[in-house]
């Protein structure tokens, strides 16, 4: 057990005991050396969280789960959350959306040195550059030591692909696209996409069509990455869930560079932000 | 391939500014290329980003969406939010490979009339030089049928 691990426990326990929630998110070790998310409801069962550097989804995703319906009168259920400072983007971005209350949520924020996919580093973490969460209840200090990239190293691939010429571009996509199987757990792992109906399963108004075909594929990738302009927290937590392994990032951070150039904004700095796409400035004269 | 390379260009035109700039244009008789399909709408806030994206993978080589000038649209703001959304829209596409400049946002009022010829006139040029946009529908089958050729 590491010290993380003590931290989490103890802050869950407390937080169990003195009824200030109703469930603990976390992550639990599974087999052959695996994590999984696992809601911790009793104070019993606190010591199965843990922390280590392969949790890598995104738990803030299970807030949507435990929403209750709509024009019920049911008490909202508390929640604790074990996340790390993207996730807590993420928690800012529901909450300027709307969907969920700050007051409901206690947030057990992690002081993060990154985290791996199929152990290996990810994009994502190798150019973050913020390891405190921008709000938390309880910190979480890290074990390990922590190197932040400088600023510089940023969107380094991104800058690359941009060099290259169109065609290129469009046989790179076209090669990773080909591989997509469309089971949509990209979508399903993202805080961000929670339309009741996708649009790529809309029947009424029909816009893609469920053949395995290229277009249907690049159709549905571009048009996730474009509803997450200004709203994808760079979680990653869709490439870890890609089975086929496609650098699904990339599109969702040359979108989030494109939009921090343009605007200075970065999503989930400020819960009252409203969504970037969904308000403007009279005085804009955008060069497009 | 022909030797003259005619475009297809998909353009939405807001039903307050441009498409009565574009009736402008013809009542004036003022001649602009055949190439575009135009698309009214009410607003160029109507014009969701993945129209544009579908009418690029289901075979138009160009897209032009125009509306009324900033401070001018009828429902007070909808062009302001088309301005953020391709302003997104225009750099995704050129990441996945679809050249920025056949995707082409501007202003066109309904006096307008020579001046959306114009724009019709030089996008159409624009894109003709670009060439045909060509997306791989099968990748295995281009292959295979590569394979057949070669063996």
């Amino acid at each position: 057990m590491t010290k993380m691990d003590e931290g989490i426990r103890a802050a869950a326990r407390q937080l169990l005991e003195e009824s200030k929630v109703s469930a603990v998110i976390g992550y639990e070790l599974a087999d052959k050396g695996r994590v999984r998310p696992v809601v911790i409801e009793r104070t019993e069962d606190v010591d199965r969280l843990i922390w280590n550097e392969d949790c890598n989804l995104n738990l803030v995703n299970y807030l949507h789960q435990r929403k209750m319906p709509a024009g019920k009168d049911q008490p909202i259920p508390k929640t604790a959350l074990v996340i790390r400072p993207c996730d807590v983007r993420a928690v800012n971005l529901l909450i300027s959306e709307q969907q969920i209350k700050r007051e409901n949520l206690k947030i057990i924020g992690i002081q993060c040195a990154g985290t791996r996919i199929n152990k290996k580093a990810r994009i994502t973490c190798s150019f973050c550059q913020e390891r405190i969460p921008v709000d938390y209840d309880v910190l979480i200090e890290s074990d390990k030591p922590i190197e932040i990239p400088t600023e510089s190293d940023g969107f380094a691939d991104i800058q690359e692909m941009e060099h290259w010429t169109a065609e290129e571009r469009l046989a790179y996509w076209t090669e990773e696209f080909d591989r997509c199987i469309r089971c949509y757990a990209c979508r399903q792992a993202c805080p961000g996409c929670y339309c009741f109906e996708c649009v790529a399963e809309q029947v009424d108004s029909h816009w893609t069509s469920i053949a395995m075909k290229v277009p249907e594929k690049m159709f549905f990738h571009v048009m996730r990455a474009y509803h997450l302009a200004g709203r994808c927290v760079l979680c990653g937590a869709c490439e870890a869930a890609c089975p086929m392994n496609i650098p699904l990032s990339k599109l969702n951070r040359k979108v989030a560079r494109d939009i921090l150039e343009s605007f200075g904004y970065k999503t989930g700095d400020d819960p009252k932000h409203a969504p970037l796409l969904a308000c403007f400035d009279p005085n804009e004269r955008l060069h497009i | 391939m022909a030797e003259t390379f005619e475009p297809k260009i998909v353009s939405f035109l807001c039903n307050w500014c441009s498409y009565a700039g574009a009736d402008l244009a013809g009542t004036s008789r003022i001649e602009y290329p055949q190439n575009i399909r135009i698309i009214r709408v009410p607003c160029s806030g109507r014009v969701d980003p993945l129209f544009v994206v579908k009418a690029f993978l289901d075979g138009a080589d160009g897209v032009m969406v125009l509306g009324c000038h900033p401070g001018d649209c009828h429902y007070q703001q909808g062009n302001y939010h088309a301005q953020r959304r391709y302003l997104v829209m225009h750099k995704l596409m050129d990441f996945i490979g679809v050249e920025s400049d056949r995707l082409y946002i501007d202003w066109v009022s309904a006096s307008e009339g020579k001046r959306f010829a114009e724009v019709v006139t030089n996008f159409t040029q624009r894109v003709r030089k670009i060439g045909p946009l060509v997306i791989i529908r099968d990748p295995h089958a281009l292959e295979v049928k590569l394979d057949e050729v070669t063996a």
